[in-house]
C-alpha cells in the first residue's frame, strides 16, 4: 500500500508515454508480434482480419515488466527516482526487457501455439481471415481500464482509421479484453462505428461450419473450466467452450464459482500490485485445482497469472487455443 | 457547467443509487484477499469516490491503492443486479479513475477530484 500513489503515477505516465511514442503499451519500436505467423501464409489484407492486438505475443515481455516493477517498488520512495525511471524506460527499457524476455522461450512458444490453434480452428469451420502483420494495432484497453480518458479517444480514432484504411469490415479477436474494447467501447467514441467485432469462440460455435469430431489422443479427457470475467460478464460468452468440448472428446468440469459467477484470476492488478494479485490468484487456483489438474482458460491474462502455479501445484493451464492446436493443427493448418 | 463538473455530478447521482445493502462486499476478490477490509470492496470504493468528490477525503497512498486495485471483474454487479439494483459499478470506477488519472499523469500538486 505504501508508495501506491507514486507507483500508479509512474505506471500511468509510462503507459501514456509508450502509447504516444510507439502505439505499443510496452513502448517497443521493434515489431515483436508477427513471428507467430511463420509458415501459416496468412493473407496480408482482407475484409475480415484476425486481430491478436499483440496480447499473446506480449506475454514474455509482460512477465519481465512486472518482475521489474516489483523489484524497483522499494526505490520509488527516493525523491527523483520516478523521473529517472521514466527517462531510463524511454532510453533502455525496450532493450532490457527484450534481453530478459529471451529466457522466456516456453511462454513465447505457448503464445504461438495458442494463435496457431485459433487459426487452425477458424480454417476448420471455413473462415480464412487475413492478418495485418506489422500494421496490426493495439486496442488501447489499458488506457480505458486505467481511466486515461484524454488519451483514449485519439488512440481509438487512430486504430479505427488504420482498420478502415486497410479495408477492414470485420474483426475476429482472440482475447476477451480486445473484443470488449472494440465491441463495446469503440462505438461510444466513434460515431457510426461500422466494424463488426467477434470473438473467435463465437465464430466457432455459432458460425457457418462445424469442427466435427476432432478428439485427439494427446489431450487429457477431463478439464476444469476457468471462465474469464470479461468473457462472461462483459461479453456474455459463456456456453461456447462448453458447446465445443464434445467435439474434442473432452469433459468439462465446473468449479465452485463458475460461468457468470466466475472468480477473477487477479491478473488485472498485477501491473502495480503483484502481492495482491498473487493472493487473489492463489484463492482461485486452489478452487480449480481441487476439481481437476488440467485447467482451461480463454484469456491471455488468466493464462499468465495462473500458470505460475503449475510447478508448485502440479497443475497444467491450457489456453483454449493450445487445446485447439493439439486437436487441429495437423488437420486444418 | 464544464465537462469535469458534469462528470462529477453524474458520478454522485450514480453512487446515490446504492442502497448500502453490502451484498457486493463479500463477493469481491480483493476484499477476500485482504481478509475483510471493506474499503477493498465495491461498496467501500464507491464510498471513497463519493467522499473524494465531496472533498471529505484527500487522495493519498491508501486511497490510491483501494481505487486502482479494483479488478473491474464485475462480480459485484452480478450480485447488485440480483438484489434489484443493477448499478454499473465498473463504469463508476472507470469514471472515478478518469477524474484522478489525468491529474496524476500531469503531476498536479492537487490531486483532489
Amino acid at each position: 500500500m505504501k508508495r501506491s500513489k507514486t507507483l500508479i503515477t509512474q505506471a500511468l505516465s509510462t503507459l501514456k508515454g509508450n502509447i504516444e511514442r510507439t502505439g505499443d503499451p510496452l513502448g517497443f519500436k521493434h515489431t515483436y508480434w508477427t513471428e507467430w505467423t511463420n509458415g501459416l501464409g496468412l493473407p496480408k489484407g482482407g475484409k475480415t482480419v484476425l486481430l491478436t492486438a499483440r496480447m499473446y505475443q506480449m506475454l514474455p515481455y509482460v512477465i519481465q515488466t512486472t518482475d521489474m516493477v516489483a523489484s524497483i517498488k522499494p526505490l520509488l520512495a527516493i525523491k527523483g527516482f520516478g523521473k529517472a525511471l521514466s527517462m531510463g524506460n524511454r532510453l533502455a527499457g525496450e532493450t532490457v526487457i527484450r534481453l530478459k524476455a529471451i529466457g522466456a522461450k516456453e511462454i513465447k512458444a505457448r503464445g504461438t501455439r495458442v494463435l496457431k490453434g485459433i487459426v487452425a480452428a477458424l480454417n476448420g469451420v471455413g473462415e480464412h481471415p487475413a492478418y495485418l502483420y506489422e500494421a496490426e494495432p493495439y486496442s488501447g484497453v489499458l488506457l480505458y481500464d486505467l481511466g486515461l480518458e484524454e488519451d483514449i479517444a485519439p488512440h481509438i480514432n487512430k486504430v479505427y482509421e488504420l482498420l478502415k484504411g486497410h479495408g477492414v469490415e470485420e474483426v475476429i479477436a482472440v482475447d476477451p479484453h480486445t473484443t470488449f474494447m472494440m465491441k463495446e467501447i469503440y462505438p461510444k467514441y466513434i460515431e457510426n462505428y461500422d466494424i463488426r467485432v467477434k470473438h473467435y469462440l463465437e465464430i466457432l460455435s455459432e458460425g457457418k461450419g462445424d469442427l466435427g469430431d476432432v478428439s485427439h489422443k494427446d489431450l487429457p479427457k477431463e478439464f476444469v473450466m476457468h471462465d474469464s470475467c470479461v468473457m462472461t460478464r462483459d461479453l456474455g460468452i459463456v456456453e461456447n467452450v462448453r458447446k465445443l468440448a464434445p467435439n474434442m472428446g473432452i469433459k468439462l468440469l465446473e468449479p465452485e464459482n463458475t460461468k457468470l459467477d466466475t472468480a477473477c484470476c487477479g491478473g488485472p492488478v498485477e501491473y502495480a500490485f503483484a502481492d495482491l494479485s498473487r493472493q487473489i490468484s492463489s484463492i482461485r487456483i486452489q478452487e480449480l485445482a481441487r476439481i481437476c489438474k488440467d485447467i482451461i482458460v480463454t484469456c491471455p491474462i488468466c493464462l499468465i497469472n495462473l500458470m505460475k502455479y503449475e510447478a508448485d501445484l502440479g497443475v497444467r493451464i491450457w489456453d483454449m487455443g493450445e487445446i485447439l492446436h493439439v486437436a487441429l493443427t495437423d488437420r486444418f493448418s | 457547467m464544464n465537462k469535469k463538473d458534469a462528470a462529477k455530478e453524474t458520478l454522485l447521482k450514480e453512487i446515490a443509487k446504492c442502497r448500502s445493502c453490502r451484498f457486493c462486499v463479500d463477493v469481491c476478490p480483493t476484499y477476500q484477499a485482504s481478509e475483510g477490509v471493506e474499503s477493498m470492496s465495491a461498496y467501500g470504493r464507491l464510498q471513497i469516490i463519493k467522499y473524494l468528490l465531496t472533498g471529505i477525503l484527500e487522495f493519498d497512498d491508501s486511497l490510491t491503492y483501494c481505487l486502482y486495485s479494483c479488478l473491474q471483474c464485475r462480480r459485484c454487479e452480478v450480485i447488485c443486479k440480483s438484489k434489484g439494483q443493477d448499478i454499473d459499478i465498473c463504469k463508476i470506477m472507470q469514471m472515478g479513475r478518469s477524474l484522478l488519472s489525468q491529474n496524476l499523469v500531469q503531476g498536479s500538486s492537487n490531486e483532489k477530484i
